[in-house]
């Protein structure tokens, strides 16, 4: 009896072991194709001498990439967009949140309530509408209109998730700081987000990788240069035949690495934030 | 509590009208009625302008011929007439359907399967964990133009390697065969939404209790017996959440076709937000026929919403 319990766990574990090395395969190709091809010369991406493995290195692609294209602008415009619509749905996000959780008011379980369902709509359900309210009050092309309407899923998103963790901050906290002699507002920004700061950096993720990677708003409402983010320029590249595949793969990895840093740095915290009730697509 | 204990701070200001001014500002920042709706105002505001009255805007524009810019003129249902005729929208809705249920199906099964992977004790799991989720941490364009150039015909790394091998004597056009594109885009989809639901039930099995599995182990119960009887049920309110999650993000997903096939080869993977898009911004700029493509797949996601909004707060007590 004990013995057919070790041989089946023993078979559980190599069954395991397989199941990995093929995930691990299956992910990890794509990226090694993207990256190989971002390191060779045309003549071994195309032909009848292409080749698996770069034969002779060169990082001519990501040369020709940063100087001999509008990457680095488009690059400036998506930090630019990421970072202002992050730190903005912060900040109304934790004054939003704070009152939900904390504040006594009628409505306040009917808005928690619209905010959750607001931040489940997808963007392919208002993109039509948004254009054109947008472009009615002329803020199509431009980086702060892509600012705002970020903040649309934003917001929501951060409130929800900020609003949970208030609540579980400690109200003896807080009414010791109202004693002391902080208002509503002090008391947030010296008391409950010092506390929240786990959940702040778990939102600062999400805001800043949901705008960095977000692509339908960006492609519908840009037009030129100016205002094109890494997503929507990228795609360009490629449907206008500016570049190919080697400087693509090139600019591909160069986009993918803030996020992915973000990412790698800030696990811990992500994974824990994705049972709270984030999302991506 | 607050305001009573607030409003007894010694703040020893020098005149009386200073005083009064600052009693006022603080009563006024003390009571949790207005500074409710104060604090809420700004996103209350985003709410309502970027989420609420565009869908409202939506259902309006299906009774306009409006493109941007313009102002629209009221046809009645004329843009519902003309999207029941049109063939291309039932094949959209097959198709949409189609690519919904097979890809989250896939990214169930491959997710639950990694998950309990990565649930077994094993060095360097960590590392594991990490890698198996990169794919969710990048932009999806860059996952589909890195597809797009996998599958490409003449010198794409699938056909490189079949012809390299001698597997085939003829490259295969995956992306642009009818039989087999629907198939490709998917495939993509799954690469990229696996790990979301990786991470969600490796955060649910991480949190069943290894007691319950020792107990079972006691009585003889097998490892699939383990699995049928402690994990699906202890992990099935989580399952609900990330499929219910994922089935909206996926169904409602433009990138990858948009990227991939642009919806053809001969319609074969026009999904409803593609039709949407090319009505209303592929060139002709008919934001009403555009809008009423998305309106017909509105009733699926507020249920869809509506149950999860509920799930959600349940779980968190709101």
């Amino acid at each position: 009896m004990a013995l057919t319990k070790t041989g089946s766990q023993r078979m559980v574990k190599g069954i395991g072991n397989g199941v990995l090395a093929l995930m691990l395969l299956w992910t990890a190709i794509p990226f090694y194709w993207m990256f190989a091809t971002s390191l060779k010369h045309d003549k071994e991406i195309y032909g009848y001498e292409a080749t698996l493995i770069p034969e002779r290195p060169t990082i001519a692609n990501y040369i020709t990439i940063l100087q001999d294209s509008p990457y680095l602008l488009f690059l400036r415009n998506s930090t630019v967009v990421a970072v202002c619509s992050t730190i903005l749905s912060i900040i109304i996000a934790s004054l939003g949140a704070y009152a939900i959780a904390r504040l006594n008011f009628p409505g306040r379980a009917l808005l928690a309530r619209l905010l959750v369902c607001t931040y489940l709509v997808p963007g392919s359900l208002l993109f039509i509408p948004l254009f054109a309210l947008m472009s009615a009050l002329h803020l199509l092309d431009s980086l702060s209109g892509l600012t705002i309407v970020y903040l649309g899923a934003d917001v929501p998103f951060a409130t929800w998730l900020l609003m949970g963790y208030f609540r579980s901050v400690p109200v003896e906290l807080e009414e010791a700081a109202l004693v002391d002699g902080c208002n509503r507002i002090t008391a947030l920004i010296r008391v409950v987000l010092p506390v929240a700061m786990p959940a702040i950096v778990v939102v600062t993720f999400f805001a800043f990788t949901r705008a960095w990677n977000e692509f339908l708003y960006a492609y519908v409402f840009t037009s030129t240069n100016q205002a094109k983010t890494i997503t929507t320029g990228l795609v360009n590249f490629m449907s206008a035949d500016v570049f190919y595949w080697g400087p693509l793969m090139a600019s591909t990895i160069l986009s993918a690495l803030p996020p992915v840093i973000m990412f790698l740095l800030l696990q811990r915290w992500v994974v824990k934030g994705l049972t709270l009730g984030a999302v991506k697509g | 509590m607050a305001s009573s204990a607030t409003s007894s701070i010694a703040l020893a200001p020098e005149s009386k009208t200073l005083r009064a001014r600052l009693g006022k500002i603080s009563r006024f920042l003390l009571r949790d009625r207005q500074l409710g709706y104060l604090f809420l105002a700004p996103a209350l505001l985003v709410i309502l302008g970027l989420v609420a009255y565009p869908f409202v805007g939506a259902v309006f524009l299906t009774f306009q011929q409006k493109t941007a810019g313009a102002p629209g003129t009221w046809i009645g249902l004329a843009n519902y007439r003309e999207l029941l005729n049109n063939e291309v929208f039932s094949l959209t809705v097959y198709n949409s359907i189609f690519y919904t249920v097979v890809a989250v199906a896939l990214k169930f099964v491959f997710g639950l399967g990694m998950a309990l992977v990565l649930n077994q004790e094993r060095l360097f799991n960590n590392f594991y964990r990490s890698f198996l989720l990169i794919p969710w941490a990048i932009p999806t364009v860059i996952s589909a133009l890195n597809w797009r150039w996998i599958y490409d015909d003449a010198s794409g790394l699938i056909n490189n390697v079949l012809v390299r091998f001698e597997l085939i004597d003829e490259t295969i056009s995956w992306l642009s065969d009818p039989s087999l594109a629907m198939f490709s885009v998917i495939a993509v989809v799954v690469w990229q939404g696996t790990p979301f639901f990786t991470m969600g039930f490796l955060a649910g099995l991480q949190s069943i209790s290894k007691e319950l599995y020792e107990a079972a182990e006691i009585d003889g119960a097998s490892v699939l017996q383990q699995f049928r009887h402690i994990t699906l049920p202890c992990l099935s309110p989580i399952i609900i959440t990330v499929v219910m999650l994922s089935t909206i993000l996926t169904a409602a997903g433009i990138q990858f076709v948009l990227i991939l096939t642009n919806g053809g080869p001969a319609d074969r993977t026009m999904i409803f937000p593609m039709l949407s898009y090319a009505y209303a911004l592929g060139g002709a700029q008919r934001l009403g026929m555009g809008a009423t493509v998305s309106l017909f797949f509105f009733p699926a996601f507020v249920i869809l919403i509506y149950f999860l909004t509920r799930r959600m707060l349940q779980e968190k007590g709101w």
